[in-house]
């Protein structure tokens, strides 16, 4: 008996030696690191992680499918645990995230109201606590995406779409489309988008600055660029800052040069 | 006292009986018939995908089929095959010869390896025939809709397969050292079982009790770390994308607790009663 607890610590000891002497030897890895912490913030979802392996797609589809039948149901607090549960047992789908930051946004709040007699019972001020709430849920959702997610732009428009269309905050919004389009092979339209917003801010010579610098940029043989579009925005804000026509911008002089903001 | 030179030949002989008493078990024949089954009749399931493209959901699903399939394979063979040779005292009938013990654990080690290795490489060339001929048919059947960037990296899955079998001869050793202690062969499969959770969920349990600073348990967390191999650093990145020396490191780790996971075993083996 002594030999065998003798036997037993000695090899605990030594696996537990080596894995320290390894562990020093390991290279910091940042990615996996945020991705830990992505899955262990979840309840349960090490566990399910460790049990799945490569089971987790098939998983967390049917979670999905779960999920769906309670939002059928308009069953709040079931469907926002399982949209949480679903991008636990697998991240990689950005499908999962958009999707489940729209339900979060989009969705739950109107059942909340709905819940609570309706949008003629509920007032004004109540009505924008609740979507607020939501909208902070969805924004938690997208940012705890972003971990482990590498296409942001689309997180990023999700992000300003909520912004404007659940907070009403111009600002931050405008902020998050400028960010979409900076990363690579962001859109166009992103680009539009924020000069509008600097525009409903009352920002406008910023915008007609933000449209001057955009317009080189834009391929004149590609649609989604609308490079008409931009040099019609860019008179009307000239006419609404009464710019003098020899200082006006001139379309024949901007070369385009390619993507640089 | 040995009074023989060690022989890999003998270790080479061992192995082979092991790999020939393996292939001759029905629980292999089950176990890779029921792994073969799911990967070929993975596109039954493909109605149930939303969040990845088809051809990638066959490819995780064929995935979870080798390690999952490949995990309870190993460890209930490692486990029958050492008590066997127990429980028949055909163990008794070889080490009475010049056999070094270590030989016979590491004859028996080598053999279930092998088995795991041939089971994932198996397994890996039926998915990659699948994924190969839904690939075909999809770039037919919708030209238009074909997204160049949905193909399968056929490279990144034969990764993934090598990868599997490291830790599948990893499971190898410590169900051997468990089977070493062990007085039945249910109680090595149960060992080997919960190891095959902790090594998967160590490295989680470390990282949360990390952040949460409780260090009590931040610390037992961390010595659990340090016994059990992290399996979480077999898995891909997220992003597909892995380097020679990535998998030259996971290999070397993987050999390292092998070897002492091995020689822990030899020195628990010569100490029991056969």
């Amino acid at each position: 008996m002594k030999s065998r607890l003798r036997t037993l610590l000695i090899a605990i000891g030594s696996l537990a030696l080596t894995g320290a002497l390894l562990d020093r030897m390991r290279p910091a890895d940042p990615a996996a690191t945020a991705q830990r912490g992505t899955l262990s913030s979840s309840p349960g979802a090490g566990a399910l992680l460790g049990w799945l392996g490569g089971f987790r797609a098939l998983a967390a589809d049917f979670l999905w499918i779960r999920m769906y039948a309670g939002w059928e149901q308009r069953d709040l607090p079931g469907t926002q645990t399982l949209l949480s549960a679903v991008v636990a047992v697998d991240p990689r789908p950005l499908y999962f995230w958009l999707n489940g930051a729209r339900i979060l946004a989009y969705d739950l709040p109107v059942w909340r109201i709905d819940a609570e007699g309706g949008y003629d019972a509920v007032s004004e001020t109540r009505r924008r606590v609740i979507e607020i709430e939501h909208a902070r849920l969805a924004l938690a959702q997208i940012s705890a995406a972003r971990r482990v997610q590498s296409d942001s732009i689309a997180l990023w428009i999700e992000q300003a779409h909520i912004e404007l269309n659940k907070l009403g905050d111009t600002a931050a919004a405008a902020a998050s489309y400028r960010r979409a389009w900076e990363e690579k092979g962001g859109p166009y339209y992103a680009a539009r988008i924020y000069a509008e917003l600097l525009k409903r801010d009352g920002r406008n010579s910023e915008a007609y600055a933000w449209l001057c610098a955009l317009y080189p940029q834009l391929p004149r043989d590609d649609e989604a660029a609308d490079a008409p579009l931009v040099l019609a925005r860019i008179r009307e804000l000239e006419r609404t800052l009464r710019v003098a026509p020899e200082k006006a911008f001139r379309p024949e002089l901007a070369v385009t040069v390619g993507r640089s903001l | 006292m040995n009074t023989v030179p060690f022989s890999l030949r003998r270790v080479g002989l061992i192995a082979g009986v092991t790999l020939h008493e393996a292939l001759r078990q029905k629980l292999l024949h089950a176990l890779v018939l029921i792994a073969a089954g799911l990967v070929l009749g993975v596109r039954a399931l493909r109605d149930f995908n939303f969040g990845v493209s088809e051809l990638k959901f066959i490819a995780d699903f064929g995935d979870g089929a080798i390690a999952g399939f490949g995990a309870a394979l190993t460890i209930a063979l490692t486990a029958q095959l050492f008590f066997s040779e127990i429980e028949h005292r055909t163990a008794l009938t070889l080490l009475a010869k010049p056999v070094w013990r270590t030989e016979f654990l590491l004859g028996k080690f080598l053999g279930v390896a092998a088995v795991a290795f041939t089971f994932c490489g198996l397994l890996t060339a039926t998915l990659v025939g699948v994924l190969e001929q839904r690939q075909l048919e999809l770039q037919v059947d919708q030209p238009d809709a074909w997204v160049v960037s949905h193909a399968v990296n056929f490279g990144m899955l034969w990764v993934a397969a090598y990868l599997h079998a490291l830790k599948l001869a990893l499971l190898a050793a410590g169900t051997l050292l468990a089977a070493s202690f062990a007085q039945t062969q249910i109680f090595a499969v149960m060992a080997g079982g919960a190891g095959f959770v902790i090594c998967h969920l160590q490295g989680l349990a470390q990282a949360a009790y990390e952040r949460n600073g409780a260090s009590l348990m931040t610390a037992l967390a961390t010595l659990i770390h340090w016994i059990f191999p992290d399996f979480q650093r077999f898995a891909l990145p997220t992003d597909g994308g892995w380097t020679w020396i990535g998998l030259a490191q996971v290999t070397a780790y993987s050999g390292v607790y092998v070897g002492v996971a091995l020689a822990l075993a030899v020195r628990s083996f010569r100490e029991r009663e056969v």
